[in-house]
């Protein structure tokens, strides 16, 4: 009887463990997004949609929005106008860069994004789908804010919007 | 029952059966596996992990973009000699531990493996013990209790690991969800109705946010509800993605006439014209008769060289079309325009299209009617009566036909 009672108990207490570890564990999505930050960032390097050779390792002391997009993602289609003001406010004082980089997207679909709704910073349209994996990214539009030191600082998914992006700049640190 | 003699040979025959059964699996594990060549290893991986933002769905059955980018990566490692160890370590690392089939038998996730065969041990050896003490002495009702309850919790385990490596999210079924397919969803979105059908699209869309098949049908959904604001937004935003897009161009007309914007609907309907659409939508468009239906709104609006070249836009669609007689509506409703302009001239030019239009479709009830009346403006009220005459004969008699007929006077009451 006793070994019985033990048994049962035992079981009873593993269960409870293993329903407290599922019950309260992060879900997948939230633990995708939330890995790079914090991290150095992966590579992002390529050929420009305008034939320029382009390195996130060169931009170490600068910031950097490293953007993901795709021409065909709503989303991406209604944050691209905050991506040029945001550009463009900052093109004075190069403080920082935006790079995007197309995912699962035709390079003659990019260059025809960009030719109609703007944005004149370095575009990334080839051979992106390793540097896609290598940052994680699942759902477009997903952009990340890299530090000059070159580690990630923060990560924006569903479109960015410009007041966003100044306000992680202020509370990064950024000095501009 | 038990004989001393045959006893020992049985108890060798199980003993036999449980050596033969773990020879097998021991040369199974032990023995080496079949060559793979780099396609096998990336199908193989591919199925080994779960699509990131699928529902039960592992990366090689998933079409999604994250999908398609993760297995072409897979093949590029793989070709370039990266072994299958270190691809499953990149995505592990890249993407968590929720999207591995077979999580490493280490840390924490080595309770995966290890619970089961615990708990089924442990329900084993109760269920043993049970027998024994049934067989033996009389078991009290808190004995009995217990070994229920110890085999219900046991159920419970086993259904929460079973949850736990089957689903992806949170709120799916414990054996995971693996209907959830966009296009099976959007099979399923195709046969409910609006309100259910939204709610389908949505989570398409969430999944593939550019599905522009969602879009679009999620507007038109929306329009047949009742709401032409997210019916508005959703199609203009699936043509914004893919102008090329049939069925979001035919949605959008549809919309935008039914408010009042012919033009745009016309516009939408030339766009169409231009597309390779499959026959299905051509068969819409003739069906519910919009072209027809934009035409004469644009005519109402004194745009009559924008309706008449919306008609000959639609007809040089249908040029070569067989059977040919799929253009005699569009024919007979341009000599119709052209014969309600109050000019005789353009009147007697309506002939012209007309008469093609009963000659490709005898029976069209359209072209009958449109010529009675134009043959009566003309004073050729013979002609026209003979029309009006074989108009009854049809079975087909649209009403709003009929009261034009009444109305010129070609019948004499709605009942012919």
């Amino acid at each position: 009887m006793n070994t019985v009672r033990a048994a049962a108990l035992g079981v009873a207490v593993t269960v409870a463990v293993m329903v407290a570890v599922l019950a309260t564990g992060r879900s997948g999505p939230d633990r995708m997004t939330a890995h790079l930050v914090g991290q150095p960032a992966p590579p992002v390097a390529g050929t420009t949609i305008d034939g320029d050779r382009w390195d996130l390792d060169d931009q170490r002391g600068r910031w950097v929005v490293v953007n993901f997009f795709s021409t065909t993602c709503v989303p991406c289609v209604r944050e691209h106008p905050e991506l040029v003001a945001f550009a463009d406010a900052h093109r004075a004082v190069d403080d920082v860069r935006v790079v995007s980089v197309a995912f699962d997207d035709r390079a003659s679909a990019v260059e025809a994004f960009f030719r109609e709704r703007g944005g004149d910073w370095p575009v990334l349209a080839a051979t992106t789908g390793r540097i896609a994996v290598d940052w994680g990214v699942v759902a477009v539009p997903e952009s990340y804010l890299v530090a000059p030191s070159g580690y990630v600082a923060a990560k924006v998914a569903g479109g960015v919007e410009r007041a966003d992006l100044e306000s992680l700049l202020s509370r990064a640190g950024a000095d501009r | 029952m038990n004989d001393p003699v045959r006893l020992p040979v049985i108890r060798l025959a199980w003993l036999a059966v449980a050596l033969a059964v773990a020879a097998s699996l021991a040369i199974a594990v032990v023995a080496d596996p079949p060559a793979l060549t780099n396609a096998d290893r990336v199908r193989q991986l591919a199925e080994d992990f779960a699509c990131p933002v699928c529902a039960g769905q592992s990366l090689a059955e998933s079409d999604v973009p994250v999908a398609r980018t993760i297995r072409a990566t897979i093949s590029i490692l793989v070709d370039d000699g990266v072994g299958d160890d270190e691809v499953r370590s990149l995505l592990v690392s890249r993407f968590g531990t929720d999207i591995d089939y077979n999580p490493s038998g280490s840390g924490l996730t080595g309770v995966v493996w290890v619970l089961p065969v615990v708990i089924g041990g442990v329900a084993v050896g109760l269920l043993a013990l049970a027998v024994r003490r049934w067989q033996g002495t009389r078991t009290d009702i808190r004995t009995r209790s217990v070994l229920v309850g110890t085999a219900g919790l046991a159920v419970l385990a086993g259904l929460a690991l079973a949850g736990a490596a089957g689903s992806r999210r949170g709120d799916d079924a414990l054996s995971g969800d693996i209907r959830a397919s966009t296009r099976t969803l959007l099979v399923e979105a195709s046969v409910v109705p609006p309100a259910e059908a939204i709610e389908i699209y949505d989570r398409v869309l969430e999944l593939q946010p550019s599905n522009v098949e969602a879009l679009a049908y999620r507007g038109w959904a929306a329009w047949r509800g009742g709401d032409p604001g997210s019916a508005r937004t959703d199609l203009h935003d699936a043509v914004t993605l893919d102008p090329s897009y049939p069925d979001a161009r035919v949605f959008r007309a549809s919309r935008r006439l039914a408010e009042g914007d012919a033009a745009g609907a016309s516009e939408d309907l030339t766009v169409l014209d231009g597309l390779d659409a499959p026959p299905i939508v051509g068969d819409l468009v003739v069906a519910s008769r919009l072209r027809e239906r934009v035409a004469d709104e644009l005519a109402r609006s004194g745009e009559v060289v924008a309706a008449l070249e919306l008609l000959d836009s639609g007809l040089i669609v249908l040029e070569g079309s067989d059977p040919r007689r799929a253009a005699a509506p569009l024919l007979a409703h341009r000599g119709w325009l052209l014969a309600t302009t109050g000019d005789r001239a353009l009147a007697e030019l309506s002939l012209l299209s007309l008469d093609e239009a009963i000659a490709l479709a005898p029976t069209d009830p359209y072209a009958l009617a449109y010529r009675a009346v134009t043959l009566h403006l003309l004073d050729r009220r013979e002609a026209g009566s003979r029309d009006a005459d074989a108009f009854t004969a049809l079975i087909d008699q649209p009403p709003e036909l009929l009261e034009l007929l009444v109305s010129r006077g070609l019948l004499t009451s709605t009942g012919g």
